[in-house]
Order: structure tokens, then C-alpha cells, then sequence
């Protein structure tokens, strides 16, 4: 066992306080992980104000992004895209539905975390839209790792909730 | 030319016991890698449903609702948690208690088990009886909650898990919980309870085992006083929020028990730290210097 703790200095010109950004997966890694490479047909929809209503009142979780990001396979089955906000936590995620609509995997795609309270700025919030590839605000390279106050996942577990109403509501009957 | 290149590594994060669970798998192929990842993955799922206080089926659930009427049969994995649970308790002379459940849920940090029945105020963990045939009884009414050791124990599995595919360098990380195995030097950002101002500490580890805790996420105020998840297993009070506490020992489930006794009582706990051979850092911001503190083994 060998350890040593160290104290980096932070920039005095950071414009933001420490901040924590990890990626594991891509959109892509994910889907073929998750589909084991069985083609996917892009599938994303507008959810209507009755859609999100319905999907609200079902879940309990507020819909905070009209758009839906799925894609189906030939077999029936989803891979539904998706991101959750938390107080200090930004998190991008990806769950794969089988022809049931029932979950068979969920995998994290990236992790984003700060101190501040910049995690509600859209403006924070939109450079790690759409990226898949890198992690923006991480601090070091070296550092892959955070250890402290354990983190909630719930806004996951909520998320999941919605999709799953999304799935019951919007595309469980969508012809393949 | 040799190559300078790191080893490629395959990680991928879970919500898990409650919080992120990240998986790094270095210098395997990616399909035993992702294998690999699945299994640890599988072996953290089967330690939350066995030890979550808040499942209905859970082993803890059982045991809060029926072990103090009669004994109760619980999983192997379950009954060793409890026995790490007893030697914390035991070494650290009550320091570490896992029968805190009822104060948790006075505080409302947890969800009562069973809302009929109440619990005795005097229960400690003495009252909790590890049987042969891996039965439990509880001598008096009490509600054990493993949060404060079963996320390690989580992470030892994790790792066992990918040994037996073959992995020889990893680390596992459960919301700050971690396990790194290997040769690999992991550098590991500390989150303090006060943010820091000017220096990020880092504790940079090598084949070894961390865990980090502090109240402040998960602190709240209750009846005029400000509690946190963190309670004396001798004064049945919460400890200071702003404290936060690293430790680093040979297994997770270790560092993660080891956390809560520092954080209770920084004295009492160097014999405790020495006889696991581990070392605590320990941050306040009223503390010189730094705010940074060690006891223990030093490396």
C-alpha cells in the first residue's frame, strides 16, 4: 500500500470553482456495447404538451427536454438517451429497453459535477452537450477519480421513471 | 522504439447503492474487460439488494422487521458485514455501531423499516447476535443500518469479482468508496465538506484501498441542531459537519468503517487505525496550516 497526499494549487484565474468531469462512454461505445453491434435506426421524436402531461402525471418527474432521443432495433428493442441535473451533478445516460419495454441495461455515459452552483447554467451546462468525446472542465488529466460526501443518484432513478412512462406512453406502440 | 503509450483502460459507471459506481479495467482485452466490468457490476447489485435498509426484501429489511423475535437466516455476504460490523464495534469500543438505524430514521434520513414497531433506545451493538447456521438475533428491538460499511464491502467484492476474470489492474469506485488494484499509481480528488480555496487536495494511490467521509452533503437540520449521516455509536449524536476524513487501508470495507471512527473521535481511533495499518487524512478548515491532519500508519 503505498499513498501520498498532495495539494494542487488552483488557478487563482479559474473562472470556475473545482470542478469534476469524467466520460465513459460515447453514444456510440454505448449502443454497441449495449446492442452488441446490431444496427440501430435513429427514432427521435417532439414530445407533444399532451405527451409530456401524460408522462408528468404518470412518473411524477417533470419532462425538462421536449426532445426524445431514441433509437430502435429490428428486434423490438430501445436505447433511449437521456440527461438528468442534480444539485452539484450533471449526468448524461443511456438505457437499453428490450422488446418488453422493460430495462436491460443502463450505463452512465458521462459525469459531470461541480462545486458551484454553475450546474444550473445553461451556459454550463451546453459545452457538454452533444460532446461525447473528452471531459472539458476536468481539472488534471491524471485525476480519474473523486472520493468524498457520497453523491445521490436519484435524479437517475427518476429519469429512468420518465423514460419508462415515455416507452409506455409514446413508443411502446410503434410498429418495427 | 519502446512504447511510452499508458495501457488502454475501459471504465463505465452504474447507479448503484445509492450513488455513481465506476469500474476501470486496465490492460485487457475490451471484450474480457466489458465481461469483466459486468460481473463486478453484478457482484455490487447483489450486496445492495442483500443490505439496503430501505428494500422491503433485503436481508437488513428482514432482519429490522423479525431477528428481534427470532433469529433470522441472512445471505453469507450479510452475515460477514455483520462480523466486520462486530469487530469495528468491538475494536473501536463502540465508536462504530451499525444498530444507529432508528436515529437515522428519527432524523429522517432513512425510511422506518416497519412503522409499528418502535425501538429501544438503550439497543447498541451488543445487542446484535451473530449465530451459527448464519443466523441473527437481535436482543433488543433495534434497526441495524449497514450504510456505513457495506459500500466497502461492495467494492472488495467488485475487485474479487474481476480478479476472477483474470483483471490485475483496476480500480473500483462507489461514490468516493474506491479500490485500486495493480501497479498503477490512481490520483484521487478529495471532496472536503468546505470547498477549497486555493489548493485541491489530491491522494494519489497505489494497490490500495480509500475511503472519504464528511457530513455536509447529507447534513440537515432537525429539532434547532444540525444532524449529518454520521452518528456517535456513544453519544447517539451527530458529528461535526465540516470535518471531512480520508482513509487508507488494505481492504474498502475496512477504510469505509475506519471513516466513521475517525470522524467520531480522532483520539480514539489511532489504536484502531494501527491495527489495520491504515492512515487517516483529516480536514477541518479552523485546523493551522493546510487544514490537513494525519494519524495512523504513515507510508
Amino acid at each position: 500500500m503505498k499513498a501520498r497526499l498532495l495539494l494542487l494549487p488552483i488557478s487563482p484565474l479559474a473562472l470556475v470553482a473545482p470542478a469534476y468531469a469524467v466520460t465513459y462512454l460515447t453514444v456510440e461505445q454505448a449502443q454497441t456495447l449495449m446492442f452488441e453491434g446490431r444496427l440501430l435506426t435513429r427514432d427521435f421524436r417532439i414530445l407533444s404538451s399532451a405527451q409530456i402531461q401524460a408522462i408528468e402525471s404518470d412518473s411524477g418527474v417533470k419532462v425538462a427536454n421536449e426532445q426524445l432521443h431514441a433509437w430502435r432495433d429490428a428486434g423490438g428493442g430501445w436505447f433511449l438517451l437521456d440527461q438528468v441535473i442534480g444539485k452539484h451533478e450533471f449526468i448524461n445516460y443511456a438505457v437499453a429497453l428490450d422488446a418488453n419495454g422493460s430495462i436491460r441495461q443502463l450505463e452512465i455515459l458521462d459525469y459531470h459535477e461541480s462545486y458551484g452552483g454553475e450546474v444550473h447554467l445553461p451556459a454550463w451546462r451546453r459545452q457538454f452537450v452533444g460532446k461525447q468525446h473528452g471531459a472539458p472542465l476536468q481539472l488534471n488529466g491524471a485525476i480519474k477519480n473523486i472520493s468524498g460526501a457520497t453523491l445521490s443518484c436519484g435524479h437517475v432513478t427518476d429519469g429512468v421513471r420518465r423514460l419508462l412512462a415515455t416507452y409506455a406512453l409514446v413508443l411502446a406502440s410503434t410498429e418495427h | 522504439m519502446p512504447s511510452c503509450s499508458r495501457p488502454p483502460s475501459i471504465e463505465r459507471a452504474r447507479p448503484l447503492l445509492g450513488t455513481l459506481v465506476a469500474v476501470r479495467v486496465r490492460g485487457a482485452a475490451p471484450r474480457v474487460a466489458h465481461r469483466a466490468i459486468d460481473r463486478a457490476f453484478a457482484a455490487i447489485a447483489e450486496i445492495h439488494h442483500l443490505m439496503s435498509f430501505q428494500e422491503s426484501t433485503s436481508d437488513v429489511s428482514r432482519m429490522n422487521r423479525g431477528a428481534a423475535r427470532a433469529p433470522v437466516v441472512v445471505h453469507p455476504h450479510t452475515f460477514r458485514v455483520l462480523a466486520w460490523a462486530a469487530r469495528m464495534a468491538q475494536l473501536s469500543q463502540g465508536l462504530f455501531d451499525a444498530s444507529i438505524g432508528s436515529k437515522l430514521v428519527e432524523w429522517g434520513m432513512l425510511a422506518a423499516p416497519d412503522a409499528q414497531a418502535l425501538t429501544d433506545a438503550n439497543a447498541t451493538f451488543r445487542d446484535i447476535e451473530l449465530l451459527g447456521g448464519r443466523r441473527v438475533h437481535f436482543k433488543r428491538r433495534l434497526w441495524v443500518d449497514l450504510g456505513g460499511i457495506a459500500k466497502g464491502y461492495a467494492v472488495d467484492r467488485a475487485v474479487a469479482a474481476l480478479h476472477s476474470c483474470g483483471i490485475r489492474s483496476a480500480c473500483v469506485n462507489a461514490g468516493g468508496d474506491l479500490r485500486s488494484v495493480g501497479v498503477h499509481a490512481e490520483r484521487v480528488a478529495i471532496r472536503t465538506a468546505e470547498p477549497p480555496l486555493d489548493a485541491l487536495p489530491v491522494l494519489e494511490i497505489r494497490h490500495c484501498a480509500l475511503a472519504t467521509s464528511c457530513g455536509r452533503i447529507s447534513s440537515r437540520e432537525h429539532a434547532a441542531a444540525r444532524v449529518t449521516c454520521h452518528v456517535s455509536g456513544h453519544t447517539r449524536q451527530a458529528v461535526d459537519a465540516r470535518t471531512t476524513v480520508s482513509v487508507l487501508a488494505g481492504r474498502c470495507v475496512i477504510a469505509d468503517a475506519l471513516t466513521k471512527v475517525v470522524l467520531v473521535d480522532r483520539a480514539a481511533a489511532v489504536p484502531v487505525l494501527r491495527y489495520f495499518s491504515a492512515v487517516a487524512h483529516i480536514h477541518h478548515p479552523e485546523s493551522p496550516g493546510s487544514g490537513w491532519s494525519s494519524e495512523g500508519v504513515l507510508q
